[in-house]
C-alpha cells in the first residue's frame, strides 16, 4: 500500500490551485480563504465537474467523508488533506469511518488514501485547549491500543515503544509535533489494532452527543475520558501491560501520569449510566474484540468502582 | 473449578453466548460470534485463563471445543479430572 507523499505549506501555497476547490471546516475557513486565495465551498456538496483537485483543511470527520466521496463518486479529483487538528489519522489512514443515522460505519481501502498530506502549524492557532488535550488523548489511544494489541508483531510494538517514549515528551497542548506523532500512531494502528476505548468511542459517541448536545462528545473526547479506566482495567486484569512496559522499557509512571492528565472525571462521571446501559454492544464491538485483555461481561463493575 | 468450568466460562465470556448453550460438542459455524475477531478473542482469553499462547497456526485451526481441549491436553493441562 503506498503512502501519500507528506508536503510542507510552501509546497501547497505555490502550486497551481485555479482548478481546485477546497472543502474546510468553520474554525480555519479565514486562514485557507486568505492564505490560499481560495473561496471554500460548502463541503459534500459543491465541486465543479471542472475541478481536479480537492483541498480538504480540517478534523478527522471531515477528511474521512473527503476520502470516501473522491473513492466512491469522484475518482478523478487529486485530494490533498490538511488537518486542522491531529488525533484521528485519519490523513494518512486507509480507514474510513462515516457515522450513518448513529452508526460507525467502517470501510479500508487503498482507494480512501489521499494523494497528499499537508501538515500547516499555524492552522493549530485555531485549537482550544480543550480540544487539543482530547487530541492528544485520541493519539494516545491508538499508541496504547496497539501496544497491548494481541494483533501486534514484535517489530510492530517495538516501533510503538519507541513512539510512546517520543509522546511522553510532547506536552499536552497544541505543537505542531503532535502531527507527526499522532500519524505515526494511526499508522502503527493499523498494523495491530485498537481495543476497548475504541470499542466505547465507537458505541457511546451518538447517544452521548443526542443527550448531551452542549458537552461536544466526540470521538476524542471520549477517547480522553476513558484511557485512563480502560488501561487500569487492563493492569489490573492481567500481567500484560506490566510485561510488556518491563520489556519494552517504558515508565509505568511516566505513563501513569500522561493517562490522569487526560482524565475527566466530570466528563467519566456524565457518560458512565450510559457505559452502563450500553455495555452489552460495546463487548460486541469488534474494536472492544481486539483488546490486549479479554473484556468480560463482569467488567462493567470495575466502572462504577472508578467513580467509586 | 475444573478445567472444564473455566473453559465453559472462557466460551460464554467470548462468544456472548448463553451458558446452556455450552456443550463439548459446540463447533465455530453454530455460533455467530465465533468469527475471526473471535479467534483472537478466544486466544487472548486461553493465555490468560490457561497461561498456554496459542499459536496463530493452532488458532486458525481450531473449529470447535473439542480442539481447544485437544490442544490444551497436549501441552499438559487435564480435562479429565
Amino acid at each position: 500500500m503506498s503512502r501519500p507523499e507528506v508536503r510542507e505549506i510552501a509546497w501547497l501555497k505555490e502550486a497551481s490551485l485555479s482548478t481546485a476547490v477546497v472543502w474546510a471546516t468553520p474554525s480555519v475557513l479565514g486562514r485557507i480563504t486568505k492564505e490560499l486565495g481560495i473561496a471554500p465551498v460548502s463541503p459534500l456538496c459543491e465541486v465543479p465537474e471542472s475541478a481536479d483537485t480537492l483541498i480538504v483543511a480540517g478534523g478527522g470527520e471531515l477528511m474521512d467523508q473527503a476520502k470516501h466521496f473522491r473513492a466512491r463518486l469522484r475518482p478523478d479529483l487529486r485530494l490533498i488533506l490538511a488537518p486542522s487538528i491531529w488525533g484521528s489519522g485519519a490523513e494518512i489512514s486507509p480507514i474510513v469511518v462515516l457515522n450513518a443515522n448513529g452508526v460507525k460505519e467502517i470501510s479500508i481501502g487503498e482507494e480512501f488514501l489521499p494523494d497528499a498530506v499537508v501538515y500547516w502549524p499555524e492552522l493549530l492557532e485555531t485549537v482550544s485547549k480543550v480540544r487539543a488535550r482530547h487530541a492528544c488523548g485520541d493519539a494516545w489511544s491508538h499508541a496504547l491500543e496497539a501496544f497491548l494489541s494481541p494483533l501486534g508483531c514484535e517489530r510492530v510494538k517495538n516501533e510503538l515503544a519507541g513512539l510512546i517514549a517520543e509522546m511522553t515528551q510532547l506536552p499536552l497542548r497544541a505543537d505542531p509535533r503532535w502531527f507527526g506523532a499522532s500519524s505515526r500512531a494511526c499508522r502503527l494502528q493499523a498494523k495491530s489494532s485498537v481495543g476497548l476505548v475504541h470499542g466505547i468511542a465507537h458505541v457511546l459517541e451518538y447517544p452521548l452527543r443526542v443527550r448531551y448536545p452542549e458537552q461536544d462528545w466526540g470521538h476524542a473526547k471520549l477517547c480522553s475520558v476513558f484511557l485512563l479506566p480502560v488501561m487500569e482495567l487492563n493492569r489490573e486484569s492481567s500481567a500484560k501491560w506490566a510485561d510488556l512496559t518491563r520489556q519494552y522499557g517504558l515508565s509505568e509512571e511516566v505513563l501513569w501520569g500522561v493517562l490522569q492528565q487526560l482524565f475527566e472525571p466530570a466528563g467519566y462521571a456524565q457518560a458512565l449510566p450510559m457505559l452502563k446501559e450500553n455495555w452489552t454492544k460495546i463487548l460486541r464491538n469488534p474494536c472492544t474484540r481486539t483488546n490486549g485483555v479479554l473484556i468480560r461481561q463482569k467488567h462493567i463493575e470495575f466502572f462504577e468502582r472508578v467513580v467509586a | 473449578m475444573t478445567n472444564i468450568e473455566r473453559l465453559k466460562d472462557l466460551v460464554v465470556e467470548v462468544f456472548l453466548i448463553d451458558p446452556s448453550d455450552f456443550h463439548l460438542g459446540l463447533m465455530r459455524d453454530q455460533v455467530d460470534t465465533w468469527d475471526s475477531l473471535g479467534v483472537v478473542s478466544l486466544a487472548v482469553g486461553v493465555q490468560e485463563t490457561f497461561g498456554y499462547h496459542l499459536t496463530q497456526e493452532e488458532a486458525l485451526r481450531i473449529q470447535g471445543i473439542t480442539d481447544v481441549i485437544r490442544i490444551l491436553e497436549s501441552r499438559g493441562i487435564a480435562f479429565n479430572e
